[in-house]
Formats: C-alpha cells, sequence, structure tokens
C-alpha cells in the first residue's frame, strides 16, 4: 500500500480545476499530467490546480508539474495554482514554478484572476 | 533515399523561415522541428526523429511524420528504422521502402541539414542539463530551507503532534521516498508515532541488534521495518543524552519507479534528524512542563476543596474532650475526617480513607462528605443511612475506587456511642482500667458492592474511657527495618500517655510515630480522632 493521490476534475466556462488529495510523487504527479493533458485535448487552456488535499510534495512530483508548465507555456494557455501549504507555496518558489504559474491563496481569487 | 531536388524558391523560404527562427530566443524548439521536417522532406524518409540519451534508454525530442516510438529502452531498435549516432543522442528515421539501412545511414551523414540537425540536438542536451542542473540546485536549496524550517520549529512549534507529523512528511519529500515512519523511544523501546505511505512494525526493542547495525549503516534492514518496501534508509533521531527515536524511509523514487538510497540521501537525512532531534525533545520538554504545571494546579485546587472540608475544630461537648487531627504525605491526600454535632445535640465522629490520592481522591472526599451529611440529616445514624452511602459512593466513582469508614455517633448524655465500620481499621477504645476494645463491626468498603450490608454496634463510654479512630498511615508507618508501628505501639502509646491533655496526647502520637519512622518520609496520610469522657 502506498499513498495515492486522487484527483477530481472540475470543468467550468472557459477554465477546468483539478483537484487533488495526497502525495504528489511520481505517480502522483503522471496523474495530474494525465488529468491535465486530457483537458487540453478537450480545449481548455487554463487550467487551475487546486492542491488543498495535497500536504506533501517530491522532486519527481515537481518536475512533472515543470513539465505540464512548460506545456501551457507552448500552447499559450494558463496554469494557476491555489490552497497550497506554507511549506508547498516556498518549494514552488525556489523551485521556479511561481515564476511560471500564479499561486493564489483561495480558488474564488484564483478564478476570478485567471479568467480575466 | 536520394536527393528530392528541391526548387530553389522552396528551399530559400525554408532557410529564411530557420533564419528567423533562429533569432527569436523562443524559437528554438520550432526551429529544430522545422529543420527535421526540412530534412525528412529533403531525404524522402516517410518519418524521423531526433532522441535524446537519457539513464540509458532514448527520448525522443521531437519528430516529423508518424510511426517513431516516445521511447526507446534498452537501445533496442525496431526492424527497419535507420539510425545516425550524435553527441548524446540519435537521429532515427523510417525509409519510405526497403533499402540498405547501413548505406541510407552513409549517405545522409555528410549533408549539411544534418550536420544542422546534429547541432539542434546537442543545444538542446545542452539546455536540458542546464535545466537538470539548475533543478538540482533549486532543489538542495529547498533540502536546506526544510532544515533550517525544522530549526526554526524548536523555537516556535511547540505542538509534539504536529511537529511530528511535519518532521516525517518533510523527510519522505527530501529523500523522493515513497514511504516513511517515525518512532519516538519511550521507556527503552522504539514505539511507532506515525506512518506515510504504508504500514510499519509498531514496535522495536531499544536495544534490538539487527536495528542497531541497520542504524549505523552496517546491516540489512529490520524484515518488518516497512514491510513491502525494497529500499530502506532509517538513522537515530538524537540529542545529547541520547537517542530519542529514528526516521525510516523507504523506496526511493525516480521517474522510471524506485531504487535504492544514495550515500547522500544518509548525510541528508541524518541532517535532517539532528534538526528534528532539537525540535522533537523541545516540544517534549514543553509538553512536560505544562503537564508539571496542570498538575500543580489540580493539586492546589484539590487542596483547597480538603481544606474547606476538614473541621476548623471541634464542637465543645459537655463532659467530653475532642480533638482531631491530620496530616497529608503529599499536597493533597486521600484521608478525611469530620468532627460535627448535630441538631439533638449528639456528636458525629468521622474518619475515612479514599483510595487513591490527587484531584480524583479530593472530588471522592468532597462527594463522600456532602452526602454523608445528607444522609444522616434525611434518614439518621444506621445501617440504612450507609447502604444508601456505599450505593452513591459506588454510582459516582470509578470501578476501582472505594473508601474504608469509622462512624460514630456519641450521645454525650448517656455516655452510649454507636459506630459503624465499613472496612477500616478497628478504634480503639481503651478503658479506663486499662482494657482495649476494638470496634471492627460494620461491613466491607464503601463503593466495592452495591448490594453490601451494613450493621451498626453501640458501646457506652464510662469516665475516663478514651477513643480513638485513626487512619493506616499512623499504624503502617515503617522504619528503616521495614517494621510498622502497627496497632500494639498506638495501644501501647496511648496506656502510657492516656492523662495527658488530649490537645498533646494528639501531638505525642504523630511525634512518636515520626520517632519510628527514624527519618523516613511520611508514606502516607496520618489522621487521628480522640474523644475522651472526663
Amino acid at each position: 500500500m502506498t499513498e495515492s493521490l486522487n484527483i477530481t476534475v472540475d470543468r467550468r466556462e472557459g477554465l477546468a480545476v483539478i483537484y487533488t488529495e495526497g502525495y504528489i510523487n511520481n505517480q502522483g504527479g503522471e496523474e495530474i499530467a494525465k488529468a491535465a493533458y486530457k483537458l487540453l485535448d478537450e480545449g481548455y487552456k487554463i487550467l487551475l490546480l487546486n492542491l488543498a488535499g495535497t500536504k506533501i510534495v517530491n522532486s519527481i512530483g515537481i518536475s512533472i508539474l515543470i513539465e505540464i508548465i512548460e506545456k501551457m507555456i507552448e500552447i499559450e494557455g494558463k496554469l494557476g495554482f491555489c490552497c497550497l501549504t506554507p511549506t508547498i507555496e516556498k518549494t514552488f518558489h525556489i523551485m521556479g514554478l511561481a515564476q511560471y504559474a500564479p499561486i493564489f491563496k483561495d480558488e474564488e481569487a484564483a478564478v476570478s484572476q485567471m479568467r480575466a | 533515399m536520394e536527393g528530392t531536388g528541391r526548387s530553389a524558391g522552396t528551399a530559400a523560404q525554408a532557410w529564411d523561415e530557420l533564419f528567423a527562427l533562429s533569432r527569436d530566443e523562443t524559437g528554438e524548439r520550432q526551429m529544430m522541428e522545422r529543420l527535421l521536417d526540412l530534412w525528412r522532406r529533403e531525404h524522402g524518409v516517410e518519418a524521423a526523429g531526433l532522441y535524446l540519451e537519457r539513464g540509458g534508454a532514448l527520448q525522443q525530442e521531437t519528430s516529423a511524420g508518424d510511426g517513431l516510438p516516445d521511447l526507446i529502452e534498452g537501445g533496442f531498435l525496431a526492424d527497419g528504422l535507420g539510425s545516425l549516432d550524435f553527441p548524446g543522442g540519435r537521429l532515427l528515421f523510417s525509409p519510405a521502402g526497403a533499402v540498405d539501412l547501413r548505406r541510407a545511414a552513409d549517405t545522409v551523414s555528410n549533408d549539411p541539414l544534418t550536420l544542422l540537425l546534429a547541432s539542434a540536438l546537442k543545444s538542446s542536451r545542452l539546455k536540458q542539463d542546464l535545466k537538470e542542473q539548475q533543478f538540482q540546485v533549486n532543489y538542495r536549496v529547498v533540502e536546506l530551507e526544510a532544515l533550517y524550517d525544522v530549526g526554526l520549529a524548536v523555537a516556535s512549534t511547540l505542538d509534539l503532534d504536529r511537529l511530528s507529523e511535519e518532521i516525517l512528511l518533510r523527510a519522505v519529500s527530501l529523500l523522493d521516498a515513497r514511504r516513511g515512519a517515525l518512532y519516538i523511544l519511550e521507556d527503552g523501546r522504539y514505539r511507532l508515532d506515525r506512518t506515510f505511505g504504508g504500514e510499519a512494525a509498531p514496535w522495536f526493542a531499544g536495544a534490538d541488534p539487527e536495528l542497531r547495525r541497520f542504524l549505523t549503516g552496517g546491516g540489512e534492514a529490520p524484515a518488518h521495518l516497512l514491510p513491502g518496501a525494497r529500499y530502506l534508509l532509517s538513522v537515530p533521531i538524537e540529542v545529547e543524552s541520547g537517542p530519542r527515536g529514528l526516521i525510516a524511509v523507504g523506496d526511493k523514487e525516480s521517474r522510471r519507479g524506485v531504487g535504492p538510497f544514495l550515500t547522500s540521501d544518509r548525510r541528508t537525512l541524518s541532517l535532517f534528524a539532528n534538526q528534528a532531534a532539537l525540535a522533537l525533545e523541545n516540544a517534549r520538554l514543553h509538553l512536560q512542563a505544562l503537564e508539571k504545571e496542570r498538575l500543580e494546579r489540580e493539586m492546589h485546587l484539590a487542596a483547597e476543596i480538603q481544606h474547606q472540608i476538614l473541621p476548623k475544630g471541634a464542637p465543645a461537648v459537655p463532659g467530653y474532650e475532642l480533638t482531631g487531627w491530620y496530616r497529608p504525605a503529599r499536597q493533597v491526600g486521600g484521608d478525611y475526617y469530620d468532627l460535627f454535632r448535630r441538631e439533638d445535640g449528639r456528636v458525629g465522629l468521622v474518619v475515612g480513607d479514599v483510595s487513591g490520592k490527587g484531584m480524583p481522591a479530593a472530588l471522592m472526599v468532597s462527594t463522600l462528605h456532602s452526602a454523608l451529611r445528607l444522609l444522616l440529616d434525611q434518614i439518621g445514624f444506621g445501617p440504612e443511612m450507609l447502604e444508601r452511602l456505599n450505593r452513591h459512593i459506588g454510582e459516582s466513582s470509578a470501578s476501582n475506587k472505594f473508601i474504608t469508614m469509622m462512624l460514630a455517633e456519641l450521645n454525650p448524655a448517656t455516655g452510649v456511642l454507636h459506630y459503624m465500620n465499613a472496612g477500616h481499621n478497628p478504634a480503639v477504645l481503651l478503658r479506663a482500667n486499662g482494657e482495649v476494645e476494638e470496634l471492627k463491626a460494620g461491613g466491607v468498603p464503601l463503593g466495592l458492592l452495591p448490594t453490601a450490608r451494613f450493621q451498626s454496634r453501640a458501646v457506652t463510654m464510662e469516665p475516663g474511657d478514651l477513643l480513638c479512630i485513626y487512619s493506616d498511615g499512623i499504624t503502617e508507618a515503617s522504619n528503616p527495618e521495614d517494621e510498622e508501628f502497627g496497632m500494639g505501639g498506638l495501644i501501647d502509646l496511648l496506656r502510657a500517655q492516656r492523662d495527658r491533655p488530649l490537645a498533646e496526647l494528639i501531638e505525642a502520637i504523630p511525634r512518636a510515630v515520626g520517632e519510628f519512622s527514624q527519618g523516613l518520609p511520611q508514606g502516607d496520610d496520618q489522621t487521628l480522632v480522640l474523644l475522651r469522657r472526663v
């Protein structure tokens, strides 16, 4: 038994929110990438990752998130994060994710600003 | 596979496009894709792909045309694929129709477009390496920050539960582990505090030789440490005075699965454990201090309750001397006594001993005190009153708690003393002629059996008779030879000093008990009630 990541997706008008619950590691990162790329195929170009249910992320998970960010830049889409623990937020800043994907305190603020 | 003879106009257009892309910083990838597509059309192949070598596998960077795999592991190329070695990668292509692949590769290898592709792939490789190195540098900063944060927690986080969770999660994430467990050393064994990602052994003996070897990096991991984990790493959490626990992590992740931990991982985890040790120790000491403070507050409150309950003095009873004395072994004791005059002039005498100490005992004493006074008023002295009191005590206290009690009621006019002894030490009635009667009759301690029955007996106190009700703290006081003061010692003392005023006698008894103990600390509460008919 390992700590798996559960994902749920909320498709909204012009934007999709991916909710994670659990460890963002290799397996968890791949699950997020799979969900994100599926949404891109469906035509969503604005994605919000709500990490309220995630307390832990490792370097493999971060590298996969960076790949998703690169993909979003390539297609001129937008990716944002919200509801991060202080530890994860700090990690994202150090690892440079925050430079290309904005971090929001809560989902409401994220949705309104990413749609703008 | 020979040159397709593209028109000069198309070629010029393609070169213009490539030139424009080369001047644009963000166009590097598109340039590689465009170059590859140009190369594919130039050489008339169905599909072509540029691959970078990564960890023994070939990973596709870009492709033109369909049908080429994204990843080639173990270097095994499918039949019909041509291949050209580039620095740090390869160009793979599938020719149109059956051709000699070796010859085809030779044909394209000296082509200027091929050289450009090799250069583009090399540039991409360098960029990837740089990105990877930057990632590693950043992640080292994350590690340092984690060490720093846990160090900060020494001063800020005193919630042991939150701190333990934070330590385990950070250890697992820092080491790219899939699983982890945190153990705390308690009473000579490592107790599992929490686990992440799977089960772990509930405990280990502190001196477990297999675990000790593993913790110092000198042996195999105990099989049940993280059952099912293939690779394990564990380090002790130690402070100056010794070990406090251990952190174990399992299965180091990479993009291709799990593998063993590196030597540098042990160093990182050890550094982290050192910081964690300080934080945990600090939180533990804080918790201890809080607990001590809580106990002190509780004891102080219990002492106050007890102080309020104990009689402020003995009621004056014409024709009699009456006095009481009480000294707890600790701040709050489990003994209780009461002396009171009832409305009809009768005098009540009570000595009780509640099992346990501290706040629970003080609360039980409080219950006994109020229930006894109420029942005496409602029912009057007698077995029925004691049976109701017994049921009440049983219902309002924990199952293993009980009270022994000697309860007496004196009619001062007649000298008749009714008494009931609920499992308490026999009271001593020293007659004027020197004979001793032990007042034992009554029943079992209160609170043990809800259906217990009690009986009341009566004696008549004649002039010169002395009654002594006491608690076992007097008779069970011991000396360094482990001998008890005993009931015999008490009776001898009463006999020897019976003519002294009660105010002096009640001080002489504990003094004699103290001398008998020869400086040993008082082990139990001591209570005395003395009544003499003058």
